[in-house]
C-alpha cells in the first residue's frame, strides 16, 4: 500500500522549522533520540529502540562447509527485513530498493570492517566452519533504520555465545550448552553507523532524522565508525553535493556520538551479564513497560531556569498592586450588620471548593436565623454567638446593634480587621 | 500557568432514543453467516461457502429484493461514475497524473480530461505534455469527478467543468468515505461564511467563499490573497464540527454540517475539540435533524 503523501503545508512547515534550527520533537541538531537496548532470554537476541524505531536482532550459528577460496574462515550472513508491521508502505514479497540499500550498507559496515574475527570461527580447516547468521527485523519504522539496525546487530553479536568446540587429534567434539558453557565470539571492535540528513542542498544538517524529517530530506550521509575513531564505511546517497569540510565535520560529530553509543552498549551488556549471573529475571518480559493508565509518565525534560529570577522581578515591578477594597458593612435588616461575610472576596483566591461554598451557604442561613433571634434580646448586652475564641462581638452603639459575627473561623486577620472598623451608617 | 489535563476514558454510548431506528439493524462481522437460504444473489461484501452466504466485511446487511450486500462502515473509497472527489497529486507521468483519493488504487487524471487555458477543444500537443508540471505538481489538491472505472478498480477522473480544478487556500479534513451522503450537489456555499466541498471519498475541503465567481481557465489559477481572521475562524469551527460529526458517525451533508456549526457557536472554537463538548454538539445536531425529518 502506498504511503499517504505528505501535504504541502506539512512539508513547508518542516523545512522552515529546520531552517530555524527547530525539530518537531524538540531535539537539538546533533541530538540522538533515546536509545534503549534490551536482551531476550537466549544469547544473541536483542531489541534496540531508537525513539520509536524498533529493530530486533537474532544471531544463530551452524556448522557448515567453508567457501572454496577461504577454507580457514567462518561465514557471516546478514539479513535485514522490513516487516509489514513497521509501516504500511512495506509490502510482503517485493524487494524494494530500500531493503537492498540497507542490507548492502550493513554488510559493508560489519563484514568489510572485519570487526569479527572469522579465523576464530574455523573448526576444521577446509571442512567445518561456523556460519554466523544475523537476522534483523524492523518492527517499527520511525526514521533512521540504519543506525538502529547497526546498533542491534553489533550488540547482538557481542551478546551471542556459540557452542564450545574441542579438537583432540582427529576428533571434534561440539559441546551442548548444558555440557559446557557457550563461548562468546571474538570481536575486535564495534562499528556503529551514524546518519546525517541534509536539507536545502546541504545548507542544513540533522543527526538521526525521524520519519517525517526523512521524507523531506534532500540527501543522507551515513558514516560507520568505531570508538577508536576509525571509519569503517561511508556512504552518501540522494545526490547532494557536499563540501569537504562538511564531511570532515560530520565525521567529528560521528566520533563523539559513536563513543556515547558504545558506552551505552557496554553498560547494557554488563547489566545483562550481571543479572544473569545473579539469577535475576531477564528477558523481554521484564523489560516491557506496563500499559496501565497509572503508569503513564512523561520523560524528565530539562527546564531552563536561568533567567527565572529576573523574569519574576520584571513581573513584580510591572504589575500593579491589587486594588484595596475596604469592605463596607451591609445592612440587611434593622438591627443587623454584616461585614465581609458573603460579599465579594477581595483576596484574589481562585474558585472556592464546593464544600466551602456549601458551608458558606449553610452558615449564611444560620446567620439569618441568629439575627432574628437576637433582635428580641436586650440590646444593651453584648452577645457572643459563636464558640470561636477569635470572634468578638462588639456593640458599638446602643441604638443600632451591629453584629459582627464572623462564621468562618479560618480568617483571623479578617476578624481582627473588622474589630477596628467603624460602622458606617 | 494552569494547564488542562485529561485522562483517557471510555466514551458512553449515545442514548438510543435520539437515534431513530425502525428495526434493529442487521450488523455482521467478516466471517458471519448472513443466511443459509440459497435463493439470494450475492452483492458486494459477501461470499459463498458451503451453500452459506457469508460476510467479508464488517457492516450492515442491505437487502434489495433478491440482492444481499454488506455495506461496511469503515472502508476505502469505492468510486462510482459521477462521484465528486478531492484528491492529491502523487505523480506526474506521461500524459497523466496519479491522484491519491483514499481508494485501493491511485486514481488517474488524464491530460485530455483537464481544461487547458485557451479553450476546450485544443489538441493536446507535446508542449502541453512537457508543461504538465506547470498546471499540477506533486502535492497539489484537486477536486474532480469520476468519469469511469477501470477494470482493476482504479478511477479515471476529469476536471472538465469550471467548478473542478486545483484547490487553493483552505483546510482538508479526512473522514471515512461511508459518512458522506450521496447528494445532488457536493459543493456548498454555507450561510456561515465559508464554502465546503464534501468529496465522496471522505476528503472534505473547507475554503473561504470566493468574493466573485470569475471565469478562471479551468480552475488552475489559485489566489494567494491573505484570508481575513474572521473567515479563518469560521473555517476552523467548521473543521472541528466535521471532526465531531465523524467521531460520532453522523452522516455528513450540508444540513447536518450547518446545524452542527450553529450548535457549536455556544462554545469557543478550541473547546469544540474536547470530547464532552463534541458529544453535546452532536446530540443537539441529531435532535434537530430528527425534528426536521419528523
Amino acid at each position: 500500500m502506498r504511503e499517504t503523501p505528505l501535504s504541502n503545508c506539512e512539508r513547508q512547515f518542516l523545512v522552515q522549522a529546520i531552517a530555524e534550527k527547530k525539530r518537531l520533537d524538540g531535539r537539538q541538531t546533533y541530538d540522538y533520540r533515546n536509545i534503549k537496548i534490551t536482551f531476550g532470554t537466549d544469547y544473541g537476541c536483542c531489541i534496540v529502540d531508537l525513539g520509536k524505531t524498533r529493530v530486533l536482532a537474532q544471531i544463530s550459528c551452524e556448522l557448515v562447509a567453508p567457501k572454496m577460496n577461504r577454507p580457514t574462515e567462518g561465514i557471516l550472513f546478514f539479513n535485514l527485513e522490513l516487516s509489514q508491521m513497521a509501516s504500511p508502505a512495506f509490502e510482503p514479497g517485493r524487494q524494494s530498493e530500500l531493503v537492498v540499500k540497507l542490507n548492502r550498507l550493513l554488510e559493508r559496515c560489519l563484514r568489510n570492517s572485519k570487526c569479527i574475527d572469522t579465523e576464530s570461527l574455523c573448526v576444521v580447516s577446509g571442512e567445518k566452519v561456523w556460519q554466523i547468521r544475523v537476522d534483523l527485523h524492523l518492527l517499527n519504522h520511525d526514521g533512521n533504520i540504519m543506525d538502529a539496525a547497526s546498533i542491534a546487530a553489533i550488540t547482538a553479536l557481542c551478546h551471542f555465545r556459540r557452542p564450545d568446540v574441542s579438537i583432540q587429534g582427529e576428533d571434534v567434539t561440539v559441546y551442548t550448552p548444558e555440557e559446557r558453557d557457550p563461548v562468546p565470539l571474538s570481536i575486535h571492535h564495534m562499528p556503529i553507523c551514524v546518519s546525517f540528513s541534509f536539507f536545502q542542498q546541504g545548507t542544513y544538517l540533522l543527526v538521526d532524522p525521524s520519519e517525517r524529517e526523512e521524507r523531506v530530506m534532500d540527501g543522507l550521509l551515513v558514516i560507520a565508525m568505531n570508538k577508536h575513531r576509525e571509519i569503517c564505511t561511508i556512504q552518501s546517497s540522494g545526490g547532494i553535493m557536499l563540501l569537504k569540510d562538511q564531511v570532515l565535520r560530520c565525521s567529528k560529530i560521528a566520533s563523539v556520538k559513536v563513543t556515547e553509543i558504545s558506552e551505552l552498549i557496554q553498560k547494557a551488556l554488563e547489566n545483562d551479564k550481571k543479572v544473569r549471573k545473579e539469577g535475576g529475571k531477564f528477558g523481554f518480559a521484564e523489560s516491557m513497560p506496563n500499559q496501565r493508565i497509572t503508569a503513564y509518565k512523561m520523560e524528565v525534560a530539562p527546564v531552563d531556569t536561568g533567567d527565572i529570577g529576573k523574569k519574576a522581578e520584571d513581573l513584580i515591578s510591572n504589575t500593579e498592586p491589587p486594588s484595596e477594597i475596604i469592605p463596607s458593612p451591609v445592612v440587611r435588616a434593622p438591627g443587623t450588620g454584616q461585614i465581609g461575610e458573603g460579599l465579594q472576596n477581595s483576596w484574589g483566591l481562585d474558585e472556592n471548593e464546593d464544600g466551602e461554598e456549601a458551608e458558606d451557604q449553610t452558615m449564611e442561613e444560620e446567620l439569618q436565623t441568629m439575627d432574628v433571634k437576637v433582635k428580641s434580646v436586650n440590646k444593651e448586652d453584648p452577645i457572643v454567638l459563636s464558640d470561636s475564641e477569635e470572634e468578638d462581638v462588639v456593640v458599638l452603639e446602643p441604638k443600632i446593634m451591629k453584629k459582627e459575627v464572623k462564621v468562618q473561623a479560618s480568617s483571623t486577620a479578617a476578624s481582627k480587621k473588622k474589630k477596628k472598623k467603624k460602622p458606617a451608617h | 500557568m494552569a494547564a488542562d489535563m485529561r485522562l483517557a476514558a471510555a466514551r458512553k454510548r449515545a442514548p438510543g432514543s435520539l437515534v431513530s431506528q425502525d428495526e434493529s439493524k442487521h450488523l455482521v462481522a467478516p466471517g458471519d453467516v448472513i443466511t443459509t437460504d440459497t435463493g439470494f444473489m450475492r452483492g458486494h461484501g459477501t461470499y459463498t461457502e458451503d451453500e452459506k452466504l457469508m460476510a467479508s466485511v464488517a457492516g450492515e446487511v442491505e437487502r434489495v429484493n433478491k440482492l444481499i450486500c454488506v455495506r461496511p462502515l469503515k472502508t476505502r473509497f469505492n468510486g462510482e461514475v459521477g462521484d465528486v472527489v478531492v484528491g492529491r497529486i502523487t505523480e506526474v507521468q506521461q500524459k497523466r497524473w496519479k491522484v491519491e483519493t483514499n481508494s485501493r488504487l491511485d486514481s488517474v487524471l488524464l491530460l485530455s480530461s483537464v481544461n487547458l487555458p485557451g479553450g476546450e477543444l485544443r489538441r493536446r500537443s507535446s508542449e502541453d505534455e512537457l508543461a504538465m508540471r506547470d498546471y499540477l505538481q506533486e502535492g497539489d489538491l484537486i477536486s474532480a469527478e469520476v468519469q469511469s472505472v477501470f477494470a482493476d478498480g482504479a478511477l479515471s477522473l476529469h476536471t472538465r467543468s469550471l467548478k473542478y480544478g486545483k484547490l487553493g487556500q483552505g483546510v482538508l479534513v479526512q473522514v471515512s468515505p461511508s459518512l458522506v451522503k450521496r447528494r445532488k450537489t457536493h459543493f456548498h456555499n454555507l450561510l456561515c461564511g465559508a464554502s465546503i466541498i464534501l468529496g465522496n471519498n471522505g476528503y472534505v475541503w473547507i475554503y473561504p467563499t470566493p468574493a466573485q465567481q470569475d471565469e478562471e481557465a479551468g480552475g488552475f489559477f489559485t489566489s494567494t490573497e491573505p484570508v481575513p481572521l474572521c473567515d479563518r475562524e469560521v473555517i476552523s469551527r467548521l473543521q472541528n464540527c466535521i471532526l465531531a460529526l465523524s467521531a460520532h458517525k453522523v452522516l455528513l451533508y450540508d444540513t447536518s454540517v450547518l446545524y452542527c456549526y450553529e450548535s457549536s457557536l455556544a462554545h469557543q472554537i478550541k473547546d469544540t475539540l474536547k470530547p464532552e463538548v463534541m458529544e453535546e454538539i452532536v446530540m443537539e445536531t441529531r435532535q434537530r435533524l430528527v425534528e426536521q425529518e419528523g
